[in-house]
């Protein structure tokens, strides 16, 4: 039996099929998310991907913030309950979840069941969230995925305010205008980043494993800035961007077989 | 009027106070605006003026801005707006109670912004219990009196003070008995409850109490519906309607809440006067009598088993604390509603809302997820 998963982000849209509530058949990314064609565009990638069709598919769950807006689902779930199962089912070790997604942060502690317990969420604010590092690195005329790179040679990172994205904007600028080293400046962009999760974080309590979830967990600049502000080693996998639709597959999972329990059919 | 009449009723009378303000001032009553919380009312009601509720509204802040910094709470913010905006036009007064620091501005802000409605304040003792505290507010109500007899032309009397504490202590049994009689009738949404308690802050209290137990008349004849997930509410405000609506869309039910704008304000009574107590020394009892507010000083903190207390009684699954945006009192007691929840294993989330805030999708996120999780 197929289940799939589709976590309609602000940014991009991601798809996982999971066979029979273990095994991950196919998964798709589209960098276009809610509003977009983007949910679609990946939907049917991760169909033909799997070399499936859609009647093959026994139960859509949506989440992200874009959830209620995808006209092929069965059901929604919220991005904490699919980020929670997504990651305890990758990595059963782990007790709290980092996500930083394109525009919110949300950190989850996990039982040892891997059931929710807590969960904080930043308010809205760019800080501290993926779209901050989109504004920075367009400042810097540099890609997203080359910040990484930028601040693991940094010797001396400079210090960007955590508080405001418009602030820690003119702060980077008049950097800039001082000619300060790039790789200093962009490690103080993701420690800006990171000493603002961090905060969240320990308002949720750290207890290890820590893994990152959602896009930024790729930055291996941000990654390095939380481990170091919380002093615990911040983990993440290559399917970290994938977590929230692999929690929605593994839920619409036991949809079907809650629906199976109680004899109703799907 | 039927049930469905009379929610519209109330929900007419919380959208738009200014008609039921217009028809109070054309029948000759002086209309006194009141600012959160515990505004003696009864001493405004017994002068012969109405004591209307100034909790500001959902509006954009432009003018209030001249006097206010962006980080206060919008409460405060949007009640200078629409009084700078002329909607409280024809009010005789405005009553501000001492209680936190954001209003204490409001009333120094409000002399210069708004210069056709008198600021009256009131200042509470932050020691209520003992003597001294007594004694504080006496003079704190006395000083409110003439500053109401120059405000409003009308002269104070005990004998009329003992009538409207009457009509409150009805009107506060009212509301309790509605939050018991709501809490058990899950067909009764958050939007209803909210339109409830909200248009008790603006209409006059024997009017209100009228209607609110035509209401639980009809409530009580029902057959219950099947309850929601259930939840306790807390805070100092829960009426916005986006809000509501979502509480309503993911299946909640409010089992209990412990929002100053709703039930906090009708947990206790004026007592009965003692020996040779006035009315007026009743009344300074009720105050010295609260307790079980984020704004009333309590070194025990003994709100915070009150709330699980409540939660439990009321068979709530969950809490959730909706936290006005900037609101000091309110953030220095979360973390120890949170702490003692999770001792309790009670889920509890906090939502941060303000009276500019047009996306609630967070909001829905997060208590999606509490749902999920119970
Ligand atoms: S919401 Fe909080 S800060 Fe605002 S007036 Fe009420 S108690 Fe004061």
């Amino acid at each position: 039996m197929y289940t799939l998963g589709i976590d309609i982000g602000s940014t991009t849209s991601k798809c996982v099929i999971l066979r029979d509530g273990k095994e991950i058949v196919a998964k798709s990314l589209v960098v276009a998310g809610t509003g977009t064609k983007g949910p679609k565009q990946s939907y049917e990638e991760v169909l033909s991907a799997a070399g499936l069709n859609e009647s093959d598919i026994a139960f859509i769950m949506a989440t992200g913030y874009g959830r209620t807006t995808f006209e092929k689902m069965n059901g929604e779930m919220s991005e904490l309950s699919c980020h929670g199962k997504g990651v305890f089912f990758a990595n059963p070790g782990c007790r709290t979840i980092i996500d930083i997604g394109g525009q919110d942060a949300k950190v989850i502690s996990l039982t040892d069941s891997g059931s929710i317990s807590n969960f904080v969420m930043n308010d809205k604010c760019a800080a501290g969230t993926g779209r901050f590092l989109d504004v920075m690195a367009g400042i810097l005329m540099i890609g997203v995925e080359e910040l990484e790179e930028y601040a693991l040679r940094s010797a001396s990172p400079v210090s960007i305010s955590s508080t405001c994205t418009v602030f820690a904007e003119s702060e980077v600028i008049s950097q800039l205008s001082k000619n300060v080293n790039k790789d200093d400046l962009v490690a103080g962009i993701c420690g800006s980043v990171a000493s603002r999760v961090a905060a969240l974080a320990k308002r949720a309590g750290i207890k290890e494993e820590v893994f990152m979830s959602g896009g930024v967990a790729q930055n291996g600049g941000v990654r390095a800035a939380l481990s170091k502000e919380l002093g615990v080693d911040v983990k993440y996998t290559d399917d970290a961007q994938y977590m929230g639709a692999l929690g929605a597959a593994i839920a619409a999972f036991h949809e079907i077989d809650k629906g199976l329990q109680s004899g109703t059919d799907h | 009027m039927n049930k469905k009449e009379l929610f519209e009723k109330f929900h007419e009378i919380a959208t738009h106070p200014e008609t039921l303000m217009k028809r109070y001032i054309d029948e000759g009553k002086p209309v006194v605006l009141v600012a959160p919380v515990y505004t003696p009312e009864e001493i405004i009601h017994s002068m012969g003026c109405v004591p209307m509720g100034a909790w500001g509204a959902d509006i954009q802040l432009n003018e209030a801005k001249r006097y206010f910094p962006a980080f206060i709470c919008s409460i405060v913010q949007s009640i200078l707006e629409l009084g700078m905006k002329g909607v409280y036009k024809g009010a005789s007064a405005l009553v501000v109670p001492s209680l936190c620091d954001s209003l204490k501005c409001l009333g120094e802000n409000w002399k210069y912004g708004v210069k056709d409605i008198p600021f009256i304040p009131m200042t509470y003792p932050q020691n209520r219990k003992p003597g001294y505290g007594h004694a504080f507010t006496k003079a704190g109500y006395e000083r409110l009196i003439s500053d109401l007899e120059k405000a409003a032309g009308k002269t104070f009397d005990d004998g009329a003070l003992g009538e409207s504490i009457r009509v409150y202590n009805d009107h506060n049994q009212a509301m309790r008995d509605f939050a018991t009689i709501a809490s058990k009738h899950p067909e009764v949404s958050a939007s209803e409850r909210s339109d409830v308690f909200k248009s008790a802050t603006f209409m006059e209290k024997s009017e209100h109490t009228k209607l609110v137990r035509e209401l639980i008349a009809y409530i009580t004849e029902e057959e219950p519906a099947k309850s929601g997930t259930r939840i306790l509410i807390s805070g100092i405000l829960a009426d916005s309607p986006a809000l509501n609506d979502i509480i309503d869309e993911l299946g909640f039910t409010i089992a209990a809440d412990d929002v100053a704008a709703q039930s906090r304000q009708y947990t206790v009574d004026a007592p009965d006067k003692a020996g040779n107590e006035s009315n007026l020394d009743a009344l300074v009892n009720k105050f010295c009598n609260m307790d079980n507010c984020s704004v009333l000083y309590d070194p025990d903190k003994k709100r915070v088993n009150m709330i699980t207390n409540k939660a439990a009684f009321a068979e709530a699954q969950g809490v959730v604390v909706i936290l006005t945006k900037f609101c000091d009192p309110e953030e220095f007691d979360y973390p120890l509603i949170k702490k003692a929840c999770d001792e309790r294993g009670l889920p509890c989330v906090l939502i941060e809302v303000d009276r500019q805030m047009e996306n609630m999708e967070q909001a829905r996120t997060m208590l999606q997820a509490l749902k999920e999780m119970i």
